[in-house]
C-alpha cells in the first residue's frame, strides 16, 4: 500500500523519471548505442572504439581537451582565490560593484568572447596590427592559448563566487582560536582558513574543467587545426553519411565518461572533507597597510574588466563600418541594418524559446527540487541522479543523443523548435533543481504540515505555501535559464533547421561566412538581450531587499 | 466530544522504535500530557494523530471512526508547532482564516470567526500585522487562534512553549489550558517538562524508549511511580534500596525529598536518621541538603527557606522521615 503521505512526492517523481527517461536516458542510450553498433546499425562492435583511439588526430583530440581544461582551471583558480579573499576580507572600494560585475560573464556567451579576442588580437585583429606598428609581436592567438585565455576569463566567476562565500562563512572564533594558539596570521590562513575553503575552491574548480570540457564555442571559433573533443564530436556528426553515427558516438561516449568520472572523483573527493562552520557573524575586514590596499584593489578591478573587455569591444565594433572583414572606423547602423533586414525570424526564436524553455525548466525543475530536497528516500535519490546527469552531458552530446532518438519512431520532432526547446529544458535542468532545492531547504517543514492540518491537500499546500515563498527564488532561477538559453550555441547548431534559427545560429553562420559586421551585430544583439532581464532582476532583487 | 483510542501502535525507524505497541485512550474533552526525555517518541506518537507519521501496526480511532489510514489533511485536527508554524507571507488574520477558506466557509463567516479566535488569543486587533511584526509569544498564540478557528477533533501541541522564556511559558501553559477547559476541545500535549505537565494535564502518560511507563493523574504519577525510570524523570528522588533506611524488605524505595524533615520538626512518631551534612544549596524558596548517613548513603532533602535555621556543612543532623511517602518501586 502507498502511503498517503507519499502520494505527491511520488507522482512528482515519477513523471519526472518519466520526462527525464524520454529526453535524456533514451539518448544517451541512443548516443552508446552508436557507438557500439556497426554502420548499419544491426550488430554489435568495439571496432569504432579501436578506430578512433587508433587514430592520431583523435588521441590528440583527448589530450589537447584535457590539457587545455586542466590549464584553464589551475590558472582561474590561481587568480580566482586571491581576488575572493580580498573582496570577503580587505578593505577594497566598491565591493559590490566588483561583485555585480564579477558575476557577468556567467551569464554573457563564451564564445562572444572568444570572437571579440579573435577581432582584437587575431591574425588580423585590431590590437595585433597596432602593435606590429609599433614594433611588437605577440604571435598567434589560435590554438591552446588563445582558448585558455577566453576560459580564464569567461570562467574565473565560478570559483570566486563560492570562494568568497566560503571565506565569509569562516567562523571568526576559529581564526582568534588559532592566534590564541600562538599562530602568525600567515600561518592561520594556511592551516585554519584554508581547509575550511578548500571544498568551495574545489568544487568551483571542478566546474571549470567540465565547463572547459563541454564548450564547443570558444574552441569552435579560436581552435583552428588543433582538434578539440566537442567540435570534432560535431564535425563528425555533421559529416557521417552511414545511418549510424558511430564515429560520432564514440566521441560523445568518451566526453561523457570523462565528465562523469570528473564528477565523481569531486563528489568522493569532497564527501570526505566536508568542514560545516556555522558563522554567527561574518569574519572583520582585516586592517592592512595601503600598500596592500592599493595592490589588492587594482588586482580585484583588473581582473573584472579585463573580462569583460571582449564584450564591449564587441558592442564598440558592432557600431563601425566593416567591408568583408576589415573594419573602417566610421559609426554606422548598417550592421543591424543588414542582420535586422534580411530577417526578424532568428531574434524572435530566440526570445520564444528562451522563453518556452525558462517556463518548461521551472514548471519540471522546482517540484523535482522539491521532491529531492523534502524526502530521502531511494527513488528521491534515483531522481536526484538523473536530475543531475545533464550536467555531465555536453550540449552537443545531447543534441546528436536528440537527432538520434527523434527523428524516426513514435516520436518525430526533428525539424521542428520543439526539438531545441527539450533540449534547453533538459540541459537547464540540473541548475533549476539545485536551486530551487536550495530554497526547500530554508523553509521549515512545519510550515506544510500546518497547512495540511488544516485541511489543505499536500498538492494545495505545496501550491498555496511552498511555492509563494519560494517565489524570489523561482523567478531568479527562471530569468537565469532564460539568459543562458538566449545564448546557446552547442546543442542549437545540431538541432536547428529550415526557419527555426536562433540569434547564436546567425552568428555562428557568419563566424563560418566571415560576415564579420553582422557576427558583431549578432553578438551585440545578444549581449543586450542576455544583460537586459539579469539588470532587471538585479533591481527586482535589491527593492525586494530594501523594502522588507 | 469525542474521546482518542490508539491501539498497539508502533513505529520502528531503522534502528530505532520510536513507538512500541502503544495503546491508550484520552476522553473526550480530556486535557492529555505525554510527557518524557527527548527521544523516547513523544513527537512520533503525535505526528501518528495528526497524520504526519505511518503507523507500522495498530490503529487509532476517534470516537468509534478508524483515522489512521486517512490522509492528514481530512482528519480536523488542531496542530501547534513548537516554532510556532505561521505562514510568514500571510497576515495574522490570513492565517487564521487559512483552514476556514480550505473548508470554503463564506467570507462573512469567516471574517466573523477570525475575530472570535484573534478575541480568544487575546490578539484582536493585530489581523492585518505580518507574522514579523509579532514576538515569539504573540505568534504562538496565532498558531492557537488557527488551530482552533476550525473547530477540530483535538488539538495537539507539541513543545508549543519551549522557544519562549521562562516567564511567558508560566502564563501561557495557564492560558492555553483555561482555553482547552472554557471550548471543552479534546487536547494531547508534548512536553518534556515534568512541571509543565503536572501543571497543565488532566492525565499524563510516562514515556520511555517508546513505550508507555505510566499513564494516571498528575499526583499519582508523582507521588505513586510505577518504576525507577518514573519516580526519577519526574523530580528530585531518593532511590534507596529499604536496607539503606534499616528496613528489612528486599526491595527499591523512592523517598522525596519534601518527605523529610529534621528531626525537631518532625511529629515523633516518623522514623529517625542520623547523618552528616554534606552540601547545603540555598536555591531561594527552597534549601536542597544532602546528608551522607552512618552507612555511606547520600540522602537529599529539601527543607522551604528558613533563616533561623543554621545548617553547615559538617554539621550532625538528625533527619525524620514519614514513612507512608515511601513508595515502592519495581
Ligand atoms: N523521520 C525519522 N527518521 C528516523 N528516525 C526518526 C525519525 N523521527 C524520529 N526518529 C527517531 O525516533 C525516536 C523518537 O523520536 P521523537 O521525535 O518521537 O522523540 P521525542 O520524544 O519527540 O523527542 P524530543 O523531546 O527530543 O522532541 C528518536 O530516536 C528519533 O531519532
Ligand atoms: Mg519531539
Amino acid at each position: 500500500m502507498i502511503g498517503h503521505q507519499q502520494r505527491l512526492p511520488l507522482t512528482i517523481a515519477a513523471l519526472g523519471l518519466l520526462f527525464l527517461g524520454v529526453f535524456l536516458v533514451w539518448p544517451l542510450v541512443n548516443v552508446f548505442g552508436a557507438s557500439v553498433l556497426d554502420s548499419e546499425g544491426q550488430s554489435f562492435t568495439l571496432a569504432n572504439y579501436v578506430k578512433m583511439l587508433g587514430r592520431p588526430f583523435y588521441r590528440a583530440a583527448i589530450v589537447n581537451t584535457l590539457g587545455i581544461g586542466a590549464a584553464a582551471t589551475v590558472i582561474t583558480t590561481v587568480l580566482a582565490v586571491p581576488l575572493a579573499f580580498s573582496l570577503a576580507r580587505l578593505p577594497i572600494p566598491g565591493k559590490a560593484a566588483i561583485l555585480a560585475l564579477a558575476a557577468m560573464p556567467l551569464v554573457l556567451p563564451s564564445f562572444v568572447s572568444a570572437y571579440a579576442i579573435v577581432l582584437l588580437l587575431g591574425n588580423s585583429g585590431l590590437l595585433t596590427v597596432w602593435l606590429k606598428g609599433i614594433g611588437l609581436d605577440i604571435g598567434s592567438i589560435y590554438g591552446a592559448s588563445g582558448i585558455v585565455l577566453v576560459y580564464t576569463l569567461t570562467l574565473y566567476p565560478y570559483v570566486l563566487l563560492p570562494t568568497v562565500a566560503a571565506f565569509k562563512a569562516v567562523d571568526v572564533s576559529m581564526e582568534e582560536a588559532a592566534q590564541n594558539l600562538g599562530s602568525s596570521p600567515a600561518r592561520t590562513v594556511r592551516t585554519v582558513i584554508l581547509p575550511i575553503v578548500l571544498p568551495a575552491i574545489l568544487a568551483g574548480a571542478l566546474l571549470v574543467f567540465i565547463e572547459t570540457l563541454e564548450n564547443f564555442g570558444v574552441p569552435f571559433v579560436l581552435a583552428e587545426d588543433l582538434p578539440i573533443f566537442a567540435v570534432e564530436a560535431f564535425k563528425l556528426f555533421i559529416g557521417e553519411t552511414a545511418p549510424n553515427p558511430a564515429s560520432a558516438g564514440v566521441l560523445a561516449t568518451l566526453l561523457i565518461l570523462t565528465t562523469v568520472l570528473v564528477l565523481l572523483i569531486q563528489r568522493h573527493f569532497l564527501s570526505s572533507r566536508r568542514f560545516a562552520t556555522n558563522a554567527r557573524q561574518t569574519p572583520p575586514i582585516l586592517k592592512v597597510g595601503p600598500g596592500v590596499r592599493i595592490v589588492a584593489t587594482v588586482y580585484c578591478w583588473t581582473i573584472v574588466l579585463l573580462a569583460l573587455v571582449p564584450f564591449f569591444a564587441i558592442v564598440v565594433l558592432s557600431f563601425l563600418e566593416f567591408r568583408g572583414p576589415v573594419l573602417h572606423g566610421r559609426f554606422s547602423l548598417d550592421n543591424f541594418a543588414t542582420l535586422f533586414a534580411r530577417d526578424m525570424r532568428p531574434l524572435a526564436n530566440t526570445l520564444m524559446f528562451a522563453s518556452a524553455a525558462a517556463l518548461c525548466t521551472g514548471l519540471i525543475g522546482v517540484p523535482i527540487g522539491y521532491v529531492v530536497t523534502r524526502w530521502r528516500t531511494g527513488v528521491a535519490t534515483l531522481l536526484d541522479v538523473v536530475a543531475t546527469l545533464p550536467f555531465a552531458v555536453a550540449g552537443t552530446v545531447l543534441a546528436i543523443g536528440f537527432v538520434v532518438s527523434f527523428n524516426a519512431g513514435p516520436v518525430i520532432l526533428t525539424g521542428g523548435p520543439l526539438i531545441l526547446v527539450l533540449a534547453y529544458t533538459v540541459r537547464k535542468i540540473p541548475f533549476a533543481v539545485r536551486s530551487a532545492g536550495a530554497i526547500v531547504h530554508q523553509i521549515d517543514p512545519s510550515l506544510e504540515e500546518a497547512s495540511i492540518s488544516l485541511g489543505r491537500s499536500p498538492l494545495q499546500t505545496f501550491l498555496r505555501i511552498v511555492v509563494p515563498l519560494m517565489l524570489g527564488g523561482i523567478v531568479s532561477g527562471v530569468v537565469l535559464t532564460w539568459v543562458t538559453v538566449a545564448s546557446e550555441l552547442s546543442a542549437t547548431v545540431v538541432l536547428y533547421s529550415g526557419p527555426w534559427r536562433t540569434m547564436t545560429v546567425v552568428m555562428f553562420q557568419a563566424l563560418e561566412g566571415g560576415g564579420a559586421g553582422i557576427a558583431t551585430a549578432a553578438a551585440s544583439t545578444l549581449i543586450v538581450v542576455t544583460l537586459i532581464p539579469v539588470a532587471l532582476l538585479y533591481r527586482l532583487v535589491r527593492r525586494y531587499e530594501l523594502g522588507s | 466530544m469525542s474521546g482518542i483510542v490508539i491501539k498497539d501502535a508502533s513505529r520502528r525507524f531503522g534502528s530505532v522504535q520510536a513507538v512500541d505497541h502503544v495503546d491508550l485512550t484520552v476522553e473526550g474533552g480530556e486535557f492529555f500530557t505525554l510527557l518524557g526525555p527527548s527521544g523516547c517518541g513523544k513527537t512520533t506518537l503525535l505526528r501518528m494523530i495528526a497524520g504526519f507519521c505511518e503507523l507500522d501496526s495498530g490503529e487509532i480511532l476517534f470516537g468509534d471512526t478508524r483515522i489512521d489510514r486517512l490522509s492528514a489533511h481530512v482528519r480536523n485536527i488542531g496542530m501547534v508547532f513548537q516554532n510556532y508554524a505561521v505562514f510568514p507571507n500571510l497576515t495574522v488574520a490570513g492565517n487564521v482564516a487559512y483552514g476556514l477558506m480550505a473548508r470554503r466557509v463564506p467570507a462573512d463567516e469567516s471574517a466573523r470567526r477570525v475575530e472570535e479566535a484573534l478575541a480568544l488569543v487575546q490578539l484582536s486587533g493585530f489581523g492585518e500585522r505580518k507574522p514579523h511584526q509579532l514576538s515569539g509569544g504573540q505568534l504562538q498564540r496565532v498558531a492557537i487562534a488557527r488551530a482552533l478557528v476550525i473547530r477540530p477533533q483535538v488539538l495537539l501541541f507539541d513543545e508549543p512553549l519551549s522557544n519562549l522564556d521562562a516567564r511567558l511559558r508560566v502564563s501561557m501553559r495557564g492560558e492555553i489550558r483555561a482555553l482547552q477547559k472554557s471550548l471543552g476541545i479534546t487536547a494531547i500535549y508534548v512536553t518534556h517538562d515534568q512541571e509543565e505537565a503536572m501543571s497543565v494535564s488532566d492525565r499524563i502518560a510516562l514515556m520511555n524508549a517508546g513505550k508507555l511507563e505510566q499513564v494516571g493523574v498528575p499526583a499519582d504519577i508523582y507521588r505513586k511511580p510505577a518504576s525507577r525510570f518514573a519516580a526519577e524523570f519526574m523530580g528530585t528522588t531518593n532511590l534507596l534500596e529499604a536496607r539503606q533506611l534499616g528496613l528489612a524488605a528486599p526491595v527499591w524505595v523512592s523517598l522525596r525529598p519534601e518527605a523529610l524533615r529534621f528531626a525537631d520538626e518532625a511529629p515523633a512518631d516518623w522514623p529517625r536518621l542520623q547523618g552528616i551534612v554534606a552540601r547545603v544549596e540555598l536555591l531561594g524558596p527552597l534549601t536542597r541538603i544532602d546528608v551522607t548517613l552512618g552507612s555511606g548513603t547520600v540522602i537529599r532533602m529539601a527543607t522551604l527557606d528558613a533563616p533561623h535555621r543554621a545548617v553547615a556543612v559538617g554539621d550532625a543532623v538528625t533527619l525524620a522521615y514519614e514513612h507512608a511517602r515511601l513508595t515502592v518501586v519495581p
